[in-house]
């Protein structure tokens, strides 16, 4: 087998094993729903918002209760493989540890992505208008690639520390900022029909992102993890 | 124990002067501006610090990406000194910032791309220290701080150009136009600007200097070293 195929076969692996796990156990995305729907209904009664304001916010609110419910699953991901020192189990595998951190990078977008897709119709009926878009999907597919990717890395960063999960949201927030900007404004200019040249600008903020926190995940996961 | 060196003390000295003579300069010497009125010396310092805040956490990500290829403790002190001093800078930046605003946008407060910019920044790097401070192993913590340093610093420009370009495609309430752009500096009020951001750097070099004493004597007090 070559060098490459090898590779992908590791970030394959994990990728299996996580999807094994969270079938079995349940614990990554129903809590990631649940709490993305609390956050909606929280912020409703927050803010009191009229149904003309319902519509323009939808976008934001979409993208607040993603931001925060990702963070569980990020935490939860990372903090299962410290149990029984699983953690330790895949970093003696011979493998190359960036693979690690696609496989793991893959599995928190793949759920959290999930979550969004299931979100997307009760948003469409709490805030009565059509979100199940394909250009809103796909900026979502943009967003939350990146976001989980940076996630990933600052999860194992701060599990190694004595706050443990914590710190995630302290560390993630300000730094994903930039990300969750460019979502929020290309998602509301995408439902309110805006044209594409509107928020190409975005996009491409959304594709830097994209690489920035994959190459720096790429750069650091194994720094972090060395002992 | 280390004695403070003597070139520091000089430092000292050469900082409290200058800082003075800036000082002076701006009040006695620059013009007041014709529609902003006194309140428009504020600037000078005010960009001055938030320049020094800059440089201090770009030195901060250097000092990070130093440690990680070089793995010495002492730059893990530089980054340390450098983010804690950038904070200071950052505050002094922003609550000027808002004692000009005040009278001038009329509100201590304004989501313009700057201020946000620099609030965040702060928030960041005050991220910065509570990872610090949940971490004991010193080549542990040296080791993910500069891996979030660099990070930091990488994503700040980010930041910024993505509140610019929010703004730039919002209808713009209040001119967000800043210190420098909303009205034009006489050439002797860009003396007194220049000068001013020259007196914060050596104000923040001094102060970093003596922030990476006392990193440096707390590291050697913890581990008993001489």
């Amino acid at each position: 087998m070559n060098p490459f195929n090898r590779y992908l076969k590791t970030i394959w692996q994990i990728f299996k094993k996580d999807i094994r796990v969270e079938w079995r156990g349940r614990q990554g995305i129903p809590v990631m729903l649940v709490f993305a729907l609390l956050i909606v209904f929280l912020f409703n009664f927050a803010l009191q918002l009229s149904p003309d304001l319902q519509a323009e916010l939808a976008a934001g609110l979409l993208w607040v209760a993603l931001a925060f419910a990702s963070t569980l699953g990020l935490n939860r991901s990372i903090a299962s493989e410290r149990e029984n020192n699983a953690l330790d189990g895949l970093l003696l595998a011979p493998v190359d540890r960036s693979a690690i951190f696609f496989g793991k990078s893959l599995s928190n977008f793949v759920f959290t992505f999930l979550v969004a897709l299931i979100l997307l119709p009760v948003f469409s009926v709490f805030y009565n208008q059509n979100m199940l878009n394909l250009r809103l999907i796909f900026i979502i597919l943009l967003g939350l690639g990146s976001y989980t990717s940076l996630g990933t890395l600052l999860a194992v960063l701060s599990i190694q520390t004595r706050a443990r999960d914590v710190l995630l949201p302290v560390l993630l927030f300000p730094l994903a900022l930039p990300i969750l900007i460019a979502a929020v404004e290309s998602s509301r200019l995408v439902l309110g029909s805006h044209p594409v040249s509107d928020y190409q600008s975005w996009l491409f903020l959304l594709i830097a992102g994209n690489i920035l926190f994959i190459g720096v995940g790429l750069l650091f996961f194994e720094t972090i993890l060395e002992e | 124990m280390i004695n403070k060196p003597k070139l520091l003390t000089v430092f000292d000295i050469l900082t409290a002067l200058t800082l003075l003579g800036a000082l002076a300069l701006i009040l006695f010497w620059t013009p007041v501006e014709i529609t902003m009125g006194p309140v428009q010396k504020v600037f000078y310092f005010h960009v001055s610090a938030a320049w020094a805040g800059m440089l201090a956490f770009v030195a901060a990500g250097a000092a990070g990406a130093g440690y990680l290829i070089t793995r010495k403790l002492h730059w893990d002190w530089v980054s340390l000194s450098a983010v804690e001093v950038g904070l200071v800078f950052g505050l002094i930046a922003i609550l000027s910032g808002m004692i000009w605003a005040q009278p001038i946008w009329n509100t201590w407060w304004v989501w313009e791309p700057r201020l946000t910019t620099t609030a965040i920044m702060e928030l960041i790097y005050l991220a910065y220290f509570i990872l610090r401070s949940s971490l004991e192993t010193p080549e542990k913590r040296a080791r993910l701080s500069a891996v979030f340093a660099i990070i930091s610093v990488i994503t700040v420009p980010l930041t910024f150009f993505s509140i610019r370009l929010f703004r730039t495609i919002h209808p713009v309430v209040i001119a967000p136009g800043g210190g420098d752009s909303a009205f034009s500096m006489t050439p002797c009020m860009l003396r007194a600007f220049l000068i001013s951001l020259g007196v914060f750097t050596i104000l923040l070099v001094d102060l970093f200097w003596h922030r990476y004493r006392l990193a440096k004597l707390n590291y050697k007090n913890q581990t008993g070293e001489n």
